[in-house]
């Protein structure tokens, strides 16, 4: 009867910690071989810390393949596809949960729907869609999905902190002569910023993984992102795992950086969404 | 304030490049999922229109039932590891004595913020039969068992299931981890106080209030397992054989490798419904009354 075991019992203290190790193991796995040869990896040392740091798998990954390139492109596909969401998601939000138009709540609505479309269910259609403006092997084929799937989930949380703001203050704006779009830019703008540092994390985060849009509309070697470039290091690899340890570690470096960094934020914008989706 | 509150131009200068973009890139495509599927459509021409023969064919296709019962796993691995190890961590986690909570949390969920390639070339690596991690661990425990798991057509589609479970299983610890944070303590006090001992009381009082969570982890897992795609791409290719299709998997081949991009929609048209009865039954079965505390 496992319900009935005491508080505090160290079954399940113990299971916490195991969990963790199954948890973290595997990637520091491929930290310890991103330093290892493929001798150390194979046999003489296949579990432990590595004997001589071999920090030449990271030179070789970086100079032998793509690595700098696809760097490159997640970085530009990710800055632009953060940017440009979070331009759209507030001056959508604010729209709508501030200014006086009919329609404004189904607009909204309309919107959050976008939350409930999975992008493989439309991968054919929006292919064909890209491919029809010509669009297909650009950074814009990329860049264009991605800022409108990240809209839907943005522009809830926006809408959620703009309408908690009260109304004096645009009264107070509006009576001492600034036009709407100074009361957006200065007034409403600071007083959200805590919710657009939460969704630069989020879009950031989505944006620098993705991978189903990328695989179906890049097959330009020059233009693949991270995720896509190192979808084929399985055979590039096989004679050197060292460098592909390294590669992999280069592309999850980033994203483990800033969730360690703001991992309050990340966890809070993920379980923000679940209020409304569920 | 009216007419500050109402300026159409501003109106139109914030609304319309949204509404317009999500309309083309998110709407426009969803609705022709639907459309196209009742065409035999090659992606080029214009297609006939043939109603519902794809759907007749989808039906006929055995490998649509490997798609449908690999779908049925993996969205019953995922709900049950994600769901289960989710909550016992986070019950257990709830409890401000536990030394090490900030490092403990963070480690669950590492997993998350990673690329589903990198995940998935990692358990490649773990799974490989010759000098993979997981047959190395049972051969240094002693244990004379090998295994290629994802050449074995029984072993792969679980496999590649434990993968994504392992990956995602943080964000549903985290979900449940803010439900269990939100209860007030009185309930659960109340519950001590009344003789129920901590899991009894955990089982009777916060597993029932935390419904609203458990109705979003549930649809969030199948769904999920439903739509499973990167992970198949990547680590399988669908095989050994079709051992591993799932319906997404099969759409993918149909448009991009044979270019029947009409058939290929009638199998995303079927995902759709599927996801929408999954999600209205999960609805009506958990928490018909919500909670209100």
């Amino acid at each position: 009867m496992w319900l009935k075991i005491r508080k505090s019992n160290p079954i399940f203290q113990l299971f916490l910690w195991l969990y963790a190790i199954i948890s973290l193991y595997p990637l520091v796995w491929m930290l310890f071989y991103s330093l290892k040869d493929n001798n150390e990896i194979f046999v003489t040392n296949p579990f432990g810390f590595p004997t001589n740091l071999r920090f030449e798998n990271y030179t070789s990954a970086i100079s032998e393949f793509n690595v700098p390139q696809y760097f490159l492109n997640s970085v530009f596909v990710t800055v632009i596809t953060v940017v440009g969401t979070i331009v759209l998601a507030v001056m959508f939000a604010y729209s709508a949960a501030r200014l006086r138009w009919r329609g404004k709540t189904i607009a909204q609505m309309y919107i959050v729907v976008g939350m409930f479309v999975p992008v493989q269910v439309i991968m054919i259609p929006l292919a064909i869609l890209v491919r029809d403006f010509n669009l297909t092997n650009t950074y814009s084929s990329l860049i264009i999905p991605y800022i409108a799937f990240n809209i839907s989930f943005s522009s809830m949380v926006f809408y959620g902190f703009f309408r908690t703001i009260p109304n004096e203050l645009e009264e107070s704006a509006c009576l001492d002569g600034a036009n709407i779009y100074q009361t957006f830019y200065k007034i409403m703008l600071p007083l959200v910023k805590p919710s657009i540092a939460t969704m630069v994390i989020f879009v950031f985060l989505a944006a620098w993984n993705e991978y189903p849009i990328a695989l179906m509309l890049i097959s330009d070697e020059s233009l693949k992102t991270l995720p896509l470039g190192l979808q084929f290091f399985q055979g590039q690899f096989t004679t050197d795992w060292g460098a592909m340890g390294a590669a992999m570690t280069i592309a999850s470096l980033p994203t483990v950086l800033v969730y360690i960094l703001f991992s309050e934020q990340v966890e809070k914008a993920m379980t923000v969404g679940s209020a409304v989706k569920g | 304030m009216n007419k500050f509150l109402g300026n159409k131009a501003a109106i139109l200068l914030f609304t319309l490049p949204t509404i317009v973009l999500f309309t083309v890139i998110v709407m426009w495509p969803t609705m022709q999922v639907f459309y196209r599927s009742m065409y035999d459509w090659d992606g080029l021409n214009p297609g006939k229109f043939i109603f519902l023969d794809n759907y007749i064919r989808l039906f006929e296709d055995r490998l649509f039932y490997t798609s449908l019962k690999n779908g049925a796993i993996f969205a019953a691995m995922l709900a049950v590891l994600q769901i289960g190890i989710g909550t016992v961590l986070a019950l257990t986690i709830s409890n401000k004595k536990i030394r090490g909570r900030k490092f403990l949390r963070v480690s669950y969920f590492i997993p998350v913020v990673l690329s589903v390639t990198v995940v998935c070339q990692l358990w490649l690596a773990m799974y490989n039969g010759e000098y993979g991690l997981i047959n190395k661990i049972f051969e240094t425990l002693g244990i004379p068992y090998r295994q290629d798991w994802l050449s074995n057509g029984k072993t792969a589609i679980y496999a590649v299931a434990a993968v994504n479970a392992w990956q995602n299983m943080g964000y549903h610890f985290a979900l449940l981890l803010a439900a269990v944070n939100s209860i007030p303590e009185q309930y659960l006090e109340a519950a001590k106080i009344d003789g129920a001992e901590k899991w009894k009381a955990h089982w009777k009082v916060t597993i029932p209030l935390m419904a609203e969570t458990y109705k979003f982890c549930f649809i969030l897992a199948i769904t999920g397992g439903l739509n499973a795609f990167a992970n198949m791409q990547i680590m399988t290719g669908g095989g050994p054989g079709t051992d591993t299709y799932t319906l997404t998997y099969m759409m993918y081949r149909s448009a991009f490798r044979v270019g029947e991009f009409g058939y290929g929609t009638t199998a995303a048209a079927f995902l759709v419904i599927e996801c929408l009865i999954v999600t209205f039954a999960i609805n009506k079965l958990i928490a018909r009354d919500r909670i209100v505390y």
